[in-house]
C-alpha cells in the first residue's frame, strides 16, 4: 500500500484529474452553487444562458448550473455509500468463503451465483419494487444488487493465494489466520477489487441516474442528473438544453471513471512507430529498465 | 459432448429453480400487501382487516412459503402466471402481446450490435494505431459511457426534432424501430467492438500470425483469415453477456419510446406494487438470462475445435 | 556439397543493416551482414540469442513480430528484385511464392482454429496455380512426402490432434506448398525431442535434394550444422565473425568466438571428463554502439587496436568455398595466409 503511495508520480494523472474534479465539485457543491437548487422563480422560467444564470433555468425557474452542481454531490454521495457498502459486504463474504473453504464455501458460492443470475440493475429494480421508492430504498437496493461481483472476485483471489507456498510457510511460523489474511492475502484482494471498483463507480453513477430517470430513485426536488433529464424530456423540442446538460455531465463522469479503470488495468504495449518521424531519434539511448526490454518483450527471437 | 451439454442444461434448470425461488421468496415476503391490494380493489379503500385476512386465506397466502412457491411454479409451468394486481388481467395474456415486442427490440438491437462491433473492431485492427483506430477507441469509450436514456434523447433531438426523419414514439412501421434499435445497440456495440479490437491485436501477436505472413498474406489478410477465427470464443462470450444486459436497455428504451414490451410492464409493476406481475417478469428474466448463457456456452463448445475433437494422437 | 558450381545465388543479402526501435530505445540488431545461398545448397546461420541470426534472415522478408519499429538498409536480392524498400503488398506476394518458412515451435506456429490440410491446398492454389481439386491432391501428396502417415486422414485434422514432430512435418509441407525456391528453417528442431530432431533434419535434406531448393538453416545447434549444412556463417552481436564451408569452419575455426563456440559443445564421446569450456562474459548490450570489435570484452586474443577499429572480413586461403574471418589478430599471430 505504501509502495502505491510512494509511486505517486507514476499515477495516471491525466485520467485521474476529471475524477478528482468530480469529487471536489461534489464535496464543495454548496460553495460552488450560486443558487439553492430547489429555489423556484416563476418569473424566470426556461431562460437561456446569461450572467445571472450561467446555464439558464428550467421550467420552474430553478438555476440549471446549481442543479448540475448539486446533482454531482448527490451522485457522488450515493455512489460512494453504495460502493463502500457493497465492497465491504462483498469482500467480507467472498474472502470468508475462499478462506474457510469446504461446504461453507460451496453454499456461499451458490448464493453468489444465484445473486449473479440477473443483471445488477434488474435485481435493484426488483428490490425497489419490494421496499418501495425513495433515497434509502434505492441505496439499499443497489447495495444488495452490487455486492455479489466483489464477493466472487474476492473468493477467487483468496482461493488462488491460499495455494501459494508462502502461506504455508507463514502458518508454520505460527501466524494466526487473521494475521495471514490481513497481512498477506487482503492486499491482493484489494488490488484487484480497486481496479474493478474504479470503473464500477461509473456504472453505479449510471445506475443511480437510470433509476432516477425511471422515477424510482432520487425523488424531486432533489437535483439528480437522471431525474433532471426525465423532467427535461417534456421540453425536448424547444429546450433541448435541459436534457443535454445533465446528459453531458453524466457521460463525462462515466467516461472519466472508465478511463481510470482502463488506465489501472492496462499494460503498456509498444506501439508500432511509423518510420520517418523517428529517424532523428535513432541514437542509442538507454531509458528506463522497462523500456529497454520492450524490444525483447515483443518477442524477438534474435 | 452431448454429456457436457446435458449437464449444463440440468445446471441451468437448477439455477432457474433456485433463482426463481429466491425472487419468489423476496417478493412474497409480505402476503398482507397482496391481500390488501386485492381487498382495496374489490371494496375500495377502507377494507377492514377481517376482509384482508379472509382474502389472504382464500388465496392461500398464509400457507408456508415452499408450498406457495411450488404452487406458483407448477402454475407457471402450465402457463398460468396469475393475475396482475394492477390491470386485473391474466399475466399470460399480457405477456403474449408484450414478449414479441421486447423480442423484436432485442433481436434488432442484437443484430446491429453484432455487425457493427465486428465491422468497427476489424477496422480498428486494420488501422492499427492509426487515426481510424484511435477514433474508434474514443467512440467505443463514449458509447459505453453514455446513459442509454441520454442516447435516446439525443437521437430524438437529432433525428426527430431537428431533421424530422423519424417518428418519436410508438410503433408505426419499420422506421419507428430505428431509434429504439440504435439506442439499445449502442452500449453493447461499443463494448464488443473493443473486445474485437483488443483480441484481434492479441491474436496478431501470436506465432501463428507470423506463419500467416510467411504464407504470403498481407496484414489485412492475416487479420481476417488467421486472427479473426481465434476471437470467436471471447467474442461470443461477451456477446452473450451483453445480450443479457440488454434487458436493462429494453426497460429504459421501452419506457422512453412508449413501446408496450415486457420491460415497460416491469416498471409499471414496480410503480404500482404489482407483486404478481413482478414475480412473473422476474421469472421470465431469469429464464432468459440463464438460457442465453447456456446457449452461448454450448455454441462456444461447438466452435472450439479443441473441444469438439478431443486429441486422439 | 555435390556439384559446386559458380551458380548465381538464389537469395543474397548485402551490407544488411537492421535497426529495431521503440520511441525511446534503438538497437542495431544487424550490422553489415552479407550472405548468399544457391540452389541445392544449405547455408547455416549460427549464433547465440541476440546475434541477429533470425533478424537478418526474416527481417528483409517482413516477418518480424509486430510492435517494434524496423529500419532496414542494404539489399536483399530474390528473383531479381530487392526486398529492401519494397512495398508490403509486393513483398507479401514475393514472400509467399519464393520463400517457405519453418518456425521454431510448430505447436504454436499453426493456427489452432484451422484445419491443417486446407491451408496447404490454399497455398498450392494461390502460388502453384493449381485448381481446387488439384490443390487438394497436392496437399495430401505433400503431407505424404513429408513423412506423415495416413495423409488423407490427417488432411482434416486440427493442430492439437497431432504431436510436435508431426506438426513440424506439417509446417515443412506447408512451406513447400507454394513451391518456393528458398526454404528458411528457423530453429526447426529446438522444440522437438532428440530422436525427432534427427528425422526432421533428414527430411529437410531429402526435400532439398528432391526439389532443388536452397535452404537457410538458422540454429545454435552445431550438431545440426555438421549434419546438414554445406556452408556456415557465424554471427556475433549482429556482425559476421566467420564464414566458410562447414568442413573448413568446423575443423579449422579461426575467429576466437567460433573457437570458443565449438569448444563449448560438450563432447559426449570424450574419454576424459573434460570440463565444458565456456566463453567468459556476456554478449554486449547492443543499445550502445561502441567502436571496435564486439567480441573484444570476452576475447582471449584481444589487442588495443581491437577496441578501436572494427575488424574487417578477410578472405583466408581455402579450397573452393571462400573462408572469411573478421579477426586480423589471430590471422596475423598464426601466420594464416590472406587472399587479396
Amino acid at each position: 500500500m505504501s509502495a502505491a503511495l510512494a509511486n505517486m508520480r507514476k499515477w495516471p494523472w491525466p485520467v485521474l484529474s476529471p475524477v478528482i474534479v468530480f469529487v471536489l465539485v461534489g464535496i464543495f457543491a454548496p460553495l460552488i452553487m450560486r443558487y439553492d437548487p430547489g429555489a423556484q422563480d416563476y418569473e424566470a422560467t426556461l431562460e437561456g444562458m446569461s450572467w445571472a444564470h450561467w446555464l439558464g433555468t428550467d421550467y420552474l425557474g430553478r438555476d440549471v448550473f446549481s442543479r448540475i452542481v448539486g446533482g454531482a454531490r448527490i451522485s457522488l454521495v450515493a455512489m460512494s455509500i453504495v460502493l463502500v457498502a457493497a465492497l465491504a459486504i462483498g469482500v467480507t463474504i467472498g474472502s470468508f468463503a475462499g478462506y474457510v473453504g469446504g461446504r461453507v464455501e460451496l453454499v456461499l458460492i451458490s448464493i453468489i451465483d444465484i445473486a449473479l443470475a440477473l443483471p445488477s440493475l434488474v435485481i435493484a429494480l426488483a428490490l425497489i419494487g419490494i421496499l418501495g421508492t425513495g433515497y434509502w430504498s434505492m441505496i439499499t437496493a443497489l447495495t444488495l444488487a452490487w455486492w455479489a461481483n466483489y464477493a466472487r472476485m474476492s473468493r477467487a483471489v483468496v482461493t488462488a493465494e491460499l495455494q501459494q507456498p508462502y502461506i504455508e510457510a507463514a502458518r508454520v511460523m505460527g501466524a494466526s489466520h487473521l494475521w495471514i489474511f490481513v497481512r498477506h492475502i487482503l492486499p491482493h484482494v484489494l488490488a484487484l477489487v480497486v481496479v474493478y471498483a474504479s470503473a464500477d463507480a461509473g456504472a453505479l453513477v449510471l445506475a443511480i441516474a437510470t433509476l432516477s430517470f425511471l422515477g424510482l430513485g432520487v425523488a424531486p426536488p432533489t437535483p439528480e442528473w437522471g431525474q433532471m433529464l426525465v423532467d427535461g424530456m417534456s421540453y425536448i423540442e424547444e429546450y433541448p438544453r435541459l436534457v443535454i446538460l445533465p446528459g453531458l455531465a453524466l457521460t463525462l463522469v462515466v467516461v472519466s471513471f472508465n478511463l481510470l479503470g482502463e488506465a489501472f488495468a492496462l499494460q503498456k504495449v509498444p506501439r508500432p512507430v511509423k518510420g520517418s518521424a523517428l529517424r532523428g531519434r535513432r541514437q542509442a539511448r538507454i531509458h528506463e529498465e522497462e523500456e529497454r526490454s520492450a524490444v525483447e518483450r515483443s518477442g524477438w527471437p534474435a | 459432448m452431448t454429456r457436457i451439454v446435458l449437464r449444463r442444461f440440468l445446471l441451468a434448470c437448477l439455477l432457474i429453480g433456485a433463482a426463481s425461488a429466491l425472487t419468489f421468496a423476496l417478493v412474497a415476503a409480505a402476503p398482507g400487501n397482496v391481500a390488501a391490494l386485492i381487498a382495496e380493489r374489490a371494496a375500495g379503500p377502507g377494507a377492514d382487516a377481517e376482509m384482508i385476512r379472509r382474502i389472504g386465506e382464500e388465496l392461500g397466502l398464509y400457507d408456508p412459503l415452499p408450498v406457495r412457491y411450488g404452487r406458483w411454479l407448477a402454475n407457471a409451468l402450465a402457463g398460468d402466471l396469475g393475475v396482475s394486481l394492477r390491470t386485473g388481467k391474466p399475466i399470460a395474456e399480457e405477456f403474449a402481446a408484450r414478449i414479441p415486442m421486447t423480442a423484436a427490440l432485442l433481436t434488432g438491437g442484437g443484430i446491429i450490435a453484432l455487425f457493427l462491433s465486428l465491422g468497427l473492431g476489424i477496422a480498428g485492427a486494420v488501422s492499427n494505431g492509426g487515426p481510424t483506430d484511435r477514433l474508434l477507441h474514443a467512440f467505443s469509450l463514449v458509447g459505453a459511457s453514455t446513459p442509454n436514456f441520454f442516447v435516446a434523447a439525443l437521437l430524438v433531438i437529432v433525428f426527430s426534432v431537428t431533421l424530422g426523419w423519424l417518428p418519436t414514439f410508438g410503433t408505426s412501421g419499420f422506421s419507428s424501430w430505428l431509434l429504439p434499435w440504435a439506442t439499445i445497440a449502442l452500449f453493447p456495440a461499443s463494448v464488443l467492438s473493443r473486445v474485437v479490437r483488443v483480441n484481434l491485436q492479441e491474436a496478431m501477436s501470436r506465432p501463428f500470425a507470423t506463419t500467416g505472413f510467411a504464407k504470403g498474406y498481407t496484414r489485412t489478410q492475416v487479420l481476417l483469415r488467421e486472427a479473426l477465427p481465434n476471437i470467436a470464443i471471447p467474442f461470443l462470450t461477451t456477446f452473450g453477456a451483453q445480450f443479457t444486459l440488454m434487458i436493462i436497455g429494453s426497460i429504459v428504451v421501452e419506457t422512453v419510446f412508449a413501446l408496450r414490451g415486457v420491460g415497460a410492464f416491469f416498471i409499471e409493476a414496480i410503480r404500482f406494487r404489482d407483486f404478481v406481475g413482478m414475480q412473473s417478469v422476474l421469472l421470465l428474466f431469469i429464464v432468459f438470462f440463464v438460457m442465453t448463457n447456456l446457449l452461448v456456452d454450448i455454441v462456444c463448445l461447438l466452435v472450439d475445435p479443441r473441444i469438439r475433437r478431443a486429441p486422439s494422437a | 556439397m555435390a556439384g559446386m558450381t559458380e551458380a548465381q545465388p538464389v537469395y543474397s543479402v548485402e551490407d544488411l543493416v537492421i535497426d529495431l526501435y521503440t520511441p525511446t530505445v534503438s538497437v542495431r540488431a544487424v550490422d553489415g551482414v552479407s550472405f548468399g545461398v544457391r540452389a541445392r545448397e544449405t547455408l547455416a546461420i549460427v549464433g547465440e540469442s541476440g546475434s541477429g541470426k533470425t533478424v537478418s534472415t526474416l527481417g528483409p522478408l517482413g516477418l518480424l513480430p509486430e510492435g517494434v519499429g524496423v529500419d532496414i538498409s542494404g539489399t536483399a536480392q530474390a528473383d531479381g528484385k530487392n526486398l529492401v524498400g519494397m512495398d508490403s503488398a509486393r513483398l507479401s506476394a514475393l514472400r509467399g511464392s519464393y520463400f517457405g518458412v519453418i518456425f521454431q515451435d510448430p505447436i504454436s506456429a499453426l493456427n489452432p482454429m484451422l484445419k491443417v490440410g486446407p491451408q496447404l491446398a490454399e497455398q498450392a492454389r494461390r502460388f502453384a496455380g493449381l485448381s481446387r481439386r488439384e490443390a487438394r491432391k497436392e496437399a495430401v501428396s505433400l503431407l505424404a512426402r513429408s513423412g506423415i502417415p495416413d495423409p488423407e486422414d490427417r488432411y482434416h485434422r486440427y493442430p492439437h490432434e497431432m504431436s510436435g514432430g508431426m506438426l513440424q512435418r506439417v509446417m515443412i509441407a506447408l512451406a513447400l506448398a507454394s513451391r518456393p525456391k528458398v526454404l528458411i528453417a528457423d530453429e526447426p528442431t529446438t522444440a522437438l525431442d532428440a530422436t525427432v530432431q534427427a528425422q526432421i533434419l533428414d527430411l529437410i535434406r531429402h526435400i532439398q535434394r528432391d526439389n532443388n531448393i536452397a535452404v537457410i538453416l538458422i540454429t545454435h545447434d552445431i550438431g545440426a550444422v555438421a549434419a546438414v549444412a554445406d556452408r556456415v556463417v557465424v554471427l556475433y552481436a549482429g556482425q559476421i565473425a566467420e564464414e566458410g564451408s562447414v568442413l573448413d569452419v568446423l575443423t579449422g575455426p579461426v575467429h576466437p568466438y567460433t573457437r570458443g563456440l565449438l569448444a563449448s559443445v560438450p563432447d559426449f564421446r570424450a574419454d576424459e571428463r573434460a570440463a565444458t569450456r565456456e566463453i567468459p562474459g556476456l554478449p554486449p548490450n547492443q543499445t550502445t554502439l561502441e567502436p571496435g570489435c564486439r567480441f573484444a570484452e570476452r576475447c582471449g586474443f584481444v589487442e588495443p587496436q581491437c577496441r578501436v577499429h572494427r575488424p574487417p572480413l578477410a578472405t583466408i586461403a581455402a579450397t573452393g568455398v571462400p573462408h572469411r574471418v573478421a579477426c586480423p589478430v589471430v590471422v596475423r599471430r598464426e601466420g594464416i595466409a590472406v587472399n587479396a
